[in-house]
């Protein structure tokens, strides 16, 4: 009686647990899925982020003026003496965070979340990058000339890190998840979803594979809708309906991007000498960030529109609002004042500044040339529209990002056709005069002294996954079954009571039989385990473990080593991502954001490794 | 498998008399290796079968025993049915054993050692089967039991 009661129990129990498996199957999601869902989460909490920086931002700036009116009116409105505090004390704010946190993050690596994802495993730290984003706080606030882009993306990279890392991720899938992080920082930064993910794939993984692209648009997505959820987040620059662009103008806007190829080098190795400036002057961190304020509030005495990050000024210029004479005079010293703030180390992005120096450039050429060949420029603020997105294609070297990055920042089709060829002229321009950008001659020289995390010349060691599910060589039928449904796996791997491999019991060869209540406690896992699976060993070269892979179904390899103790299990997925990774391996990065990277190569304490991206006035 | 595997089982023994589970096995495993070339070790057949019995029950309820073994001692899967004379004591908990069946498959044929299993626990689950093979009188008959049931061997 009391068998028969078990054997109902049984055959009970093994009908439901293959319902559950079937169900299971149906609805859990793959690994592939299971990233995709961590990408939004990552793109969800990068806006929150971004909202909190901003936030913060404007009430700093409230002390000393109005975060309704922009920073250049708020300048505007100070006396002189004000102009010349408000963003030296900014600076000399920002130096004395970062000199503090120095030493709270002495031991910490690198803050640079680029660095993390193209050559490091995807840890950013999180005390260094609060450090940083504080003391861009200050930098930001007080008008320095340089971007919020910076530290929202280095925010968001952060939360995205520290996901992962909660979520025990693999390397590969920690670098993917931050390289999420930063699209989602960009997309909330700018509105813009579409140029954010194409921003981290273009610039930093350098591929559009949809192994990384697909995670990338979630998570920027996931940001975008955020932001426009909980803020007034709109179309960043709005801009007058152009005509249609006639084929006489194209010479025009060829010529623009050659000029502006041809500047775009300039900007940048003007930043890199004011750096060098700066840093020869020897002064103590606090005095050089004060310094670097000082001389943008010096200029901001009768220029202030050179205060903050220039978006105002944009706005203007493409609006046809500043005369050209003056938009020279704004030009050259937002240009100086660009390079005092970001020379001194002020924490931040010179995204925007970028795009004021496409637009200003834009506007110039445009004009000087309707005013000889009124037929070749009809519309010169078309011009300083194009001119952003070339100048921006040359600065970065990442032409599809900059025209998608303008075409969703003004959601203006008209001048699609010259900005297309403006922006590709200007990129191959920037990069005949200089090959590569400051950010990835940088990383080109940490990726010298780092052992390459993917393929190459990486071990199983260094992408093994711990504890993968094992299951007890004398395990029953039944147990084998349950061990199914909890962990989403096709094969579990055998150990012996010692920790020896011994096979794999295959999910595709028990399936059939989960009906079957009487070899619940007949078959053990002994019975039906595979001998033959292949496996790795922790020292082989990863090259070699995708062999393994080859002519089985299977999404994982078990890691077995010389004494056959199973160490842990190989992902295909991480080794997937991994070769996505490899198609841009540090040693062959031709093209980089510029900006303020250059300066995580330096000795001081992490000042600024934003890319350079812009950020939005909100 | 074809639905008559077990109507061709390599090794029939209508008449086991013996006085425990183990004499069982040994007799089964004795008649296999005569009636088979496929079990290239015999001795190492009956160790990894004895191995087995040692590490989990092998019968699947009070009347029926599948001792078995994956091992590399037999080339092809081979089935030896007995049916005992008498209620036997296989082992402590199960004393009224009529039948033993023991199987011996490649390590590598996994699959077809779960579709043997599954099939023999289906077909002596139902119990007029279990009759009709207590019934039959010859080993020609006993076969037909096996035969003339094939969705029992599905």
């Amino acid at each position: 009686m009391k068998a028969a009661t078990e054997g109902v129990l049984m055959r009970r129990l093994l009908r439901l647990l293959r319902w559950r498996l079937w169900i299971q199957e149906k609805l859990q999601p793959t690994e592939w899925q299971v990233t995709l869902i961590w990408a939004a989460v990552a793109g969800f909490l990068g806006a929150l982020t971004s909202i909190v920086f901003l936030t913060l931002t404007e009430r700093i700036h409230d002390w000393y003026g109005s975060s309704h009116l922009g920073v250049v009116e708020s300048m505007q409105r100070l006396p002189w003496w004000g102009c010349l505090l408000v963003p030296t004390l900014g600076g000399a704010l920002a130096g004395a965070v970062l000199k503090w946190g120095h030493h709270l993050t002495r031991a910490q690596s690198s803050t640079d979340y680029m660095e993390a994802i193209v050559i490091g495993n995807g840890n950013v730290p999180v005390r260094g990058s609060l450090v940083k984003s504080t003391a861009a706080l200050f930098s930001i606030a007080s008008g320095g000339s340089i971007g919020r882009e910076g530290p929202l993306v280095q925010l968001a990279a952060v939360v995205a890190s520290s996901l992962g890392r909660w979520r025990k991720f693999s390397p590969p899938q920690l670098r993917l998840l931050v390289a999420c992080g930063a699209a989602a920082g960009i997309a909330s930064a700018y509105n813009a979803p579409i140029a954010g993910s194409f921003f981290v794939a273009e610039i930093i993984l350098g591929t559009i594979a949809m192994e990384s692209l697909g995670p990338l648009v979630v998570s920027a997505v996931s940001a975008t809708l955020t932001m426009q959820v909980l803020t007034s987040a709109h179309v960043l620059y709005r801009v007058p309906t152009f005509q249609a662009v006639s084929v006489w103008e194209m010479p025009g806007y060829i010529a623009l991007g050659l000029l502006v190829g041809g500047i775009a080098p300039v900007f940048l190795l003007s930043l890199k000498h004011a750096e060098n400036f700066f840093v020869s002057l020897k002064f103590p961190l606090v005095l050089r960030l004060a310094t670097g304020g000082l001389i943008v509030g010096a200029i901001a005495i009768n220029v202030p529109e050179v205060a903050g990050n220039g978006y105002s000024v944009v706005v203007d210029i493409v609006n046809g609002r500043l005369l050209w004479v003056s938009i020279l005079g704004i030009f050259a010293c937002k240009w100086l004042a660009t390079m005092a703030s970001f020379g001194s180390g002020a924490p931040g992005g010179v995204f925007t500044p970028s795009l004021f120096m496409g637009a200003g450039a834009g506007l110039l050429f445009g004009t000087l040339l309707h005013e000889f060949f009124p037929g070749a420029a009809v519309d010169p603020r078309a011009f300083a529209l194009v001119g952003m997105g070339a100048f921006l294609s040359a600065a970065t070297h990442a032409p599809i990002m900059a025209v998608i990055m303008l075409f969703e920042m003004t959601l203006s089709y008209d001048i699609i056709l010259p900005l297309l060829l403006c922006s590709v002229i200007a990129y191959y321009t920037s990069k005949s005069l200089k090959g590569s950008s400051l950010y990835s001659e940088v990383l080109k020289r940490k990726a010298a002294t780092v052992p390459d995390p993917t393929l190459g010349e990486g071990r199983v060691a260094d992408m093994m996954r711990p504890n993968p599910p094992l299951v007890s060589a004398n395990a029953h039928f039944a147990e084998v079954a349950r061990l199914f449904l909890n962990v989403r796996v096709n094969n579990l791997y055998v150990v012996d009571e010692a920790g020896k491999f011994l096979g794999v019991v295959a999910l595709h060869d028990i399936k059939p039989y989960l009906a079957e209540p009487d070899l619940a406690e007949l078959v053990i896992a002994r019975d039906i385990l595979r001998e033959d699976f292949p496996r790795v060993a922790p020292d082989q070269l990863l090259t070699e473990a995708l062999a393994g892979f080859l002519g089985i179904v299977a999404e994982r390899l078990p890691v077995v080593d010389h004494d056959g103790l199973l160490r842990g299990s190989l992902a295909k997925g991480d080794l997937l991502l991994a070769l996505v990774e490899r198609r841009k391996s540090p040693k062959g990065l031709p093209e980089m954001a510029a900006g303020s990277t250059p300066r995580a190569a330096s000795n001081e304490p992490s000042v600024s490794s934003a890319p350079i991206v812009s950020e939005s006035k909100r | 498998m074809p639905t008559d595997f077990f109507a061709d089982a390599h090794s029939v023994v209508l008449d086991l008399e013996v006085g425990s589970g183990v004499a069982a096995v040994e007799a089964m495993h004795q008649r296999l290796v005569t009636d088979n070339d496929a079990v290239r070790n015999a001795a190492q057949f009956l160790a990894d079968v004895r191995a087995r019995m040692l590490l989990a029950p092998v019968c699947l309820s009070g009347e029926l025993a599948l001792p078995h073994a994956r091992t590399d001692a037999v080339s092809r899967m081979v089935v030896g049915i007995g049916r005992t004379t008498g209620p036997l004591a296989f082992d402590a908990e199960h004393r009224e054993l009529r039948f033993i069946i023991l199987i011996g498959t490649p390590k590598a044929a996994v699959t077809e050692y779960l579709q043997a299993v599954a099939a023999l626990s289906r077909f002596f689950r139902n119990p007029t089967s279990r009759e009709r093979l207590l019934a039959a009188t010859d080993e020609a008959e006993f076969r037909a039991v096996f035969a003339g049931s094939p969705a029992a061997l599905r």
